[in-house]
């Protein structure tokens, strides 16, 4: 393990591992609210006047993947 | 740029450098651009707004125009009694196009690493840096914070955090649970900004640098892509602020009964769906 760690750089599997992991969550948040627009404008055309709040939430979630994203610059 | 140049990785910047210093105060690239965008965003406006006319005659004047217009709907739509949201649209109106230039503006090409002072780059978004956020997010919580509390009086003010009677130990614990929640708005609000602004920075770079000789061609999807995110998070910071403005206000003009432990009837009796 010692001569693993002097070969390669653990730093880049982190950031690795941070960002897979990091936008598995938003994935799938984005993905529910976008399939529960869709099933809600294909159940009732009116609803999609609501496109602005689904965006809206979308917003809030993609927070946590920027933030995924920028924390792979803390690690060296 | 040329493949001969090529470096071993994208540059890319997180943070705004110092151009330059003013009686010591040091002036970043960020903020430097700021100026330029508030100057440019002030007398664009003022150039629109001496020549608006009743009957609408189309090109930009019209885009703007429609864009204040939405706004206005959007901050009036959200209180329960719109004439009370009046009085707020000039401010909203307002951070919805500083935003929204600052974001576009950002993205212009030469904005970055094309114009050099000192190794550092010249211009840089004055949304990519969180100061600036920061800044915009402290004013608008606390113009959040004061009218509402104004709106509402201090009392009802605290009421609105609880959902119910604050004796009661549960509905203690949520209140104060949902007033830290709002201490992280502010923070909340700009590092979703800055983030999303910076972020797009950085896969710009990193697509031109991919395309090396073509890079106009590789960023360009990308750069329409953050036409589209700019204009969303604009959107969004005005929307989520106007929701936190309405929430307390509507709270405080909404009937007494609503905030005691008493089964409410009256809301089941509206809904037969669920009776």
């Amino acid at each position: 393990m010692i001569i693993l760690a002097d070969a390669v750089n653990t730093a880049i599997i982190g950031k690795g591992l941070m960002i897979g992991g990091g936008f598995i969550g938003p994935g799938i948040g984005i993905g529910i609210i976008g399939g529960n627009y869709m099933a809600a404008v294909g159940r009732n055309p009116e609803a999609s006047k609501f496109l602005g709040q689904a965006l809206v939430f979308i917003a809030i979630i993609e927070l946590f993947a920027l933030l995924a994203f920028a924390s792979i610059f803390i690690v060296s | 740029m040329f493949s001969i140049f090529a470096r071993s990785g994208p540059v890319i910047y997180i943070t705004s450098k110092d151009i330059f210093t003013i009686h010591g105060v040091q002036i970043t690239n960020s903020i430097f651009y700021g100026w330029i965008c508030g100057l440019a965003l002030m007398i664009t406006l003022i150039l629109v707004a001496r020549r608006i006319t009743v009957r609408p005659k189309g090109g930009f004047i019209q885009l703007v125009e429609s864009g204040v217009t939405f706004i206005t709907n959007l901050v009036e739509s959200s209180f329960n009694e719109p004439e009370r949201g009046t009085k707020y649209v000039p401010y909203f109106v307002t951070l919805f196009f500083f935003i929204l230039f600052n974001n576009w503006l950002g993205l212009v090409p030469g904005v970055g690493e094309a114009f050099k002072i000192g190794g550092n780059p010249l211009l840089r978004p004055f949304t990519g840096d969180l100061n600036a956020t920061l800044a915009v997010g402290v004013v608008t919580m606390g113009l959040v914070y004061v009218s509402s509390i104004r709106e509402a009086g201090a009392k009802d003010y605290i009421k609105h955090f609880f959902i119910g009677n604050p004796l009661n130990p549960m509905y203690l614990f949520l209140g104060l649970v949902e007033m830290f929640t709002d201490m992280t708005r502010v923070i909340s609000l700009s590092i979703r900004l800055f983030l999303n602004v910076t972020i797009g920075e950085i896969v710009i770079a990193v697509f031109a640098y991919l395309g090396s000789f073509f890079a106009p061609i590789t960023a360009a999807p990308f750069t329409l892509i953050e036409l589209f995110v700019g204009a969303l998070q604009a959107y969004i910071f005005v929307i989520l602020s106007v929701m936190y403005l309405a929430i307390a206000v509507n709270h405080a003009t909404a009937n007494d009964h609503d905030l005691t432990d008493e089964p409410v009837t009256e809301t089941m009796r509206l809904t037969p769906e669920k009776a």
